[in-house]
């Protein structure tokens, strides 16, 4: 799925491992998401939503591939 | 980095390094006892099961592993990693059953042992991970 998580944490000037650590996950999951090739599952999307104050809708764009 | 280890990762690798060092220990006892003290009776059975029993600690620290770990993402990559390593070891198994069937000089020979199913499961389980985890980079 696609989403902004990558301008996102731009903007906050994070790293990847810096999101990571703030969601408690490896980098490679924050890049695995970031890339659109590994969809998190509901409470890590939510615990994205929580980091960033945004809803879902307004990070993860479904493009209906799914 | 990819060597940076979750807490459960360092449970899970501390559970299989005792195991595994209880399983040369356990085997080279069973050894030496089948080489100098030929014993009978039951106690052939008890004693050539028991090598076994840590490999099935092995498993099972695997199995915890995958509950424990709280990354979901490292969670997806082992249970696809454990996925190939079933379908290399079925493939294996098959395809070595099939030539012992109809390939006559392989149908005397007795083969590789069993034990060797879970060495190679292991392999492929080793060597699906980079494979894996490339298709997410």
């Amino acid at each position: 799925m696609k989403n902004r998580l990558r301008v996102l944490r731009a903007e906050k000037n994070w790293s990847q491992a810096d999101l990571a650590e703030r969601l408690e996950v490896s980098r490679q999951s924050v890049n695995a998401i970031e890339t659109g090739k590994f969809d998190p599952s509901l409470p890590l999307a939510f615990r994205l939503a929580r980091l960033f104050e945004m809803t879902l809708e307004q990070i993860f764009i479904d493009d209906g591939s799914t | 980095m990819w060597c940076t280890r979750s807490a459960a990762e360092r449970v899970y690798l501390t559970r299989m390094l005792i195991s595994m060092s209880i399983y040369v220990l356990v085997t080279a006892i069973v050894s030496w006892i089948f080489a100098h003290r030929h014993p009978q009776g039951a106690l052939v059975y008890l004693l050539a099961v028991l090598p076994a029993l840590p490999i099935f600690a092995v498993i099972a620290s695997l199995g915890k592993y995958l509950v424990e770990e709280k990354d979901e993402f490292v969670r997806t990559v082992l249970v696809q990693c454990s996925l190939w390593a079933t379908a290399v070891v079925l493939a294996f198994t098959t395809c070595l059953g099939s030539l012992q069937k109809y390939v006559p000089s392989l149908n005397k020979s007795p083969g590789p042992q069993n034990y060797w199913v879970f060495v190679v499961w292991c392999l492929a389980f080793a060597a699906a991970q980079p494979l894996v985890r490339r298709r997410y980079k």
